[in-house]
């Protein structure tokens, strides 16, 4: 600005600039930057700067996205030629093409071929090298029972006490939720020898249990985000259907459930991701021979096993694969909601 | 259930207008009262689930936790842990060298065990709080980028909100299947070295990333190419592992950056327009601007970021250990949790909650200093 106002003045006094000077102005009027030669423009200099931002916002998409490209046309890898050039490990990939050039890719099964030997269990490459007689669709049926069951019975009891918390008046209500509140305080591996020992006693752990469970009476984190999503919507509707004659619970089931929907799915979108990649949860709970482990941890056993075998690591990345891409679709569907809740909550997660 | 509440509440309503009729001032206060009593009914029991389930695995267990760790429990052999603790007077934790009985047997224990890894013997706790503690070097890197990356995508410019996806998929993603792809891409041959040229970086042969006895002995002056006759530079032990803890905290903070930059986004447009527009009025340049106005509305979010940054960083546990597996070079404080607590039938919970109850303590601590820093910030 000030520059500018300078600049009003300076015709008049005809001041005299050395050529290189003169040249260095117009380099930066080019870019709408304003100097004592020259003033440049104010559209030019936003066109420059959205330009700029462009260019250093597709680098760090490029960063992103890459690795996960990377994983793509390594699950791809053919595994007959390692050590070769043509290995995917020696290799920067810029596009697929490069993988299908190879000639001899073995197998009926072309491309596919570790997908199919993950899935089918063909060539000791299988989960069943892992852990015997565990088969493809039963983690994956384990993975969607541990993150399909908790998470919808989950977020509604959660859902149940945000209403509780935001909307109806009784006594000791911040007490409470101040004292649920300080749970998010314990760290969870501070805990986790105790609750290993009580779900050990109560015979939870092994037939996967521990993963459903505890999920079923909510999170004090989902309660707090869905109260604050319900301290924005108005009283006077609920006050409304109780001189109708609703009661509380006719009022949560009529009015409270679909009016805060996008709150409760988004909410409920994010915890069917956290225990969807839970790996930690299974890890520390269920024994590692056991059939009722989740996805991330038999890749992980299965990466164990295969550890020793040259080229298993395609097998692995294929199950990585299969891992991450659910999650992804769907966070590609609903990322509108998901993201304008997490800008709401101020969540990370 | 519904027809019933609805009776109830038209003998409510029926009760006020005859209260009101008769006896105007003593049964008024009845309807209200039976209000109250339907309030505090339903208040808790919708939020009893969530009550029963926070204390039932947030409590009770950090209660037995802290209980246990005064105990001798063992995987096997002893009873189940409720049924263990009510007895705890007869199995209080004991001195393994004189037998006597001494509560704070396995706090002695786990503070002084010692390794052995070269000529001096270290601390076990010391080495994995410090691992711990170097990975949050990604924090701040993390915020910086995820500031600048807000800024730019706060811009007016059209789809800036395909970058917000684009830019939270990694948080998404499962740990595991990253921890794997970034295992291949670091690995001798792999994707960085070539695109970096690091395949004889090191005396001729490649960057080691991930293998802690890959071209050993690795100093600092081999790493640098330098020629300096220090112990810290000559010594082994102070550059193994270094590359390793460099490939985690790429990968944390790759992986953290999308809902970071989704919460900067959110602050940033909570910033008051009108005060930014009065300092540009006033010939305030775009860096004045975002230092003197939008910094001081972004400061609670900032905070926030930090709080919640230090919690998580210091419960790492699932990253280093599947790169690299369990290691006092790389491995987290957690891990020492899982390897005495739990791993296996001789593991000794007792230890593992000793371990874990000065895990809080830690994060307790450092989280109170945090918000006293903010208090004293806003004096």
């Amino acid at each position: 600005m000030s520059n500018e106002v300078m600049n009003n003045d300076a015709p008049e006094q005809e001041k005299q600039y050395s050529s290189a000077r003169y040249a260095w102005g117009a380099f930066l009027a080019f870019f709408g930057i304003s100097s004592a030669t020259h003033r440049g423009s104010k559209k030019r200099k936003k066109l420059i700067g959205d330009i700029l931002v462009y260019i250093i916002l597709l680098f760090g998409s490029f960063l992103m996205i890459y690795p996960f490209w990377w994983m793509l046309a390594a699950s791809f890898a053919n595994t007959s030629n390692l050590g070769t050039s043509t290995d995917i490990l020696n290799r920067l990939v810029w596009w697929p093409s490069l993988s299908t050039a190879d000639p001899d890719y073995n197998g009926a099964h072309g491309f596919f071929t570790n997908y199919y030997d993950l899935i089918v269990g063909g060539n000791n490459r299988g989960f069943d090298l892992a852990v015997p007689g565990l088969t493809f669709w039963r983690v994956l049926l384990n993975n969607l029972l541990y993150s399909i069951v908790p998470v919808v019975v989950g977020v509604i009891t959660s859902a149940s006490a945000a209403f509780s918390f935001a909307k109806i008046e009784w006594i000791g209500r911040n007490v409470v939720f101040y004292f649920l509140l300080a749970a998010i305080m314990v760290p969870g591996p501070s805990i986790m020898t105790a609750q290993f020992c009580m779900y050990d006693a109560l015979n939870w752990r092994d037939n996967g249990l521990v993963l459903i469970i505890p999920g079923l009476f909510g999170s004090i984190m989902t309660a707090f985000f869905i109260r604050q999503f319900l301290y924005g919507m108005p009283t006077s509707i609920i006050e409304a259907a109780k001189i109708d004659g609703a009661g509380y619970f006719r009022i949560f089931c009529g009015f409270i459930l679909p009016l805060a929907m996008p709150a409760i799915m988004a909410q409920g979108l994010l915890s069917f991701m956290g225990s969807w990649n839970n790996y930690m949860g299974s890890f520390i709970m269920i024994d590692r021979d056991q059939k009722s482990i989740n996805l991330p941890h038999a890749l992980a056993l299965l990466d164990e096993s295969q550890s020793s075998i040259p080229g298993g690591y395609a097998v692995v990345i294929a199950g990585s694969v299969i891992c991450v891409l659910p999650v992804m679709i769907l966070f590609a569907c609903f990322q509108k909601l998901i993201i304008s809740s997490l800008m709401l909550t101020g969540s990370k997660e | 259930m519904e027809n019933n509440l609805t009776a109830n509440a038209e003998a409510v309503s029926e009760g006020a207008v005859a209260g009101e009729a008769v006896l105007p001032q003593k049964k008024q206060k009845k309807p209200i009262n039976q209000q109250k009593l339907q309030d505090n009914l339903w208040g808790w029991i919708f939020c009893i689930p969530l009550i029963v389930g926070t204390v039932w695995f947030v409590y009770i267990c950090l209660i037995a936790a802290f209980l246990l760790s005064f105990t001798d429990y063992s995987m096997i052999g002893s009873l189940p842990m409720f049924e263990y603790l009510g007895e705890m007077g007869k199995h209080l934790a004991y001195n393994e060298d004189t037998g006597a009985t001494d509560i704070l047997w396995w706090y002695k224990q786990v503070f002084t065990e010692t390794i052995k890894p070269v000529g001096t013997e270290l601390n076990q706790m010391g080495m994995y709080l410090f691992n711990t503690v170097f990975y949050m070097i990604g924090i701040p890197i993390g915020m910086i980028l995820a500031m600048f990356f807000a800024v730019c995508m706060t811009r007016d410019i059209p789809g800036a909100n395909v970058f917000r996806v684009i830019y939270y998929f990694p948080c998404v993603a499962s740990t595991v299947s990253i921890v794997y792809t970034f295992r291949l891409m670091f690995s001798n041959a792999g994707v960085i070295n070539q695109l970096f040229g690091l395949q004889t970086a090191v005396d001729g042969e490649a960057f080691t990333w991930l293998q802690l006895s890959g071209n050993l002995p690795l100093t600092w002056n081999k790493l640098l190419g330098k020629d300096v006759t220090t112990q810290f530079m000559n010594e082994p032990f102070w550059c193994q592992g270094i590359l390793s803890k460099a490939v985690i905290i790429i990968m944390s903070v790759w992986k953290g950056l999308g809902g970071t930059i989704i919460l900067y986004i959110a602050g940033l447009s909570g910033v008051n327009a009108a005060t930014k527009e009065a300092a540009q009025i006033d010939g305030a340049n775009g860096w004045q601007i975002f230092w003197k106005v939008t910094m001081p509305d972004l400061y609670p979010t900032i905070f926030y970021n930090i709080v919640t940054a230090v919690i998580g960083g210091m419960q790492i546990y699932a990253e280093p250990v599947l790169l690299m597996d369990e290691n006092y070079l790389t491995s987290g404080y957690v891990s020492l949790i899982w390897e005495y607590g739990l791993n296996g039938m001789n593991a000794s919970p007792s230890t593992g909650a000793a371990y874990g109850m000065f895990l809080a303590l830690i994060i307790f601590i450092l989280t109170m200093f945090q918000f006293w820093l903010d208090s004293k910030n806003k004096d």
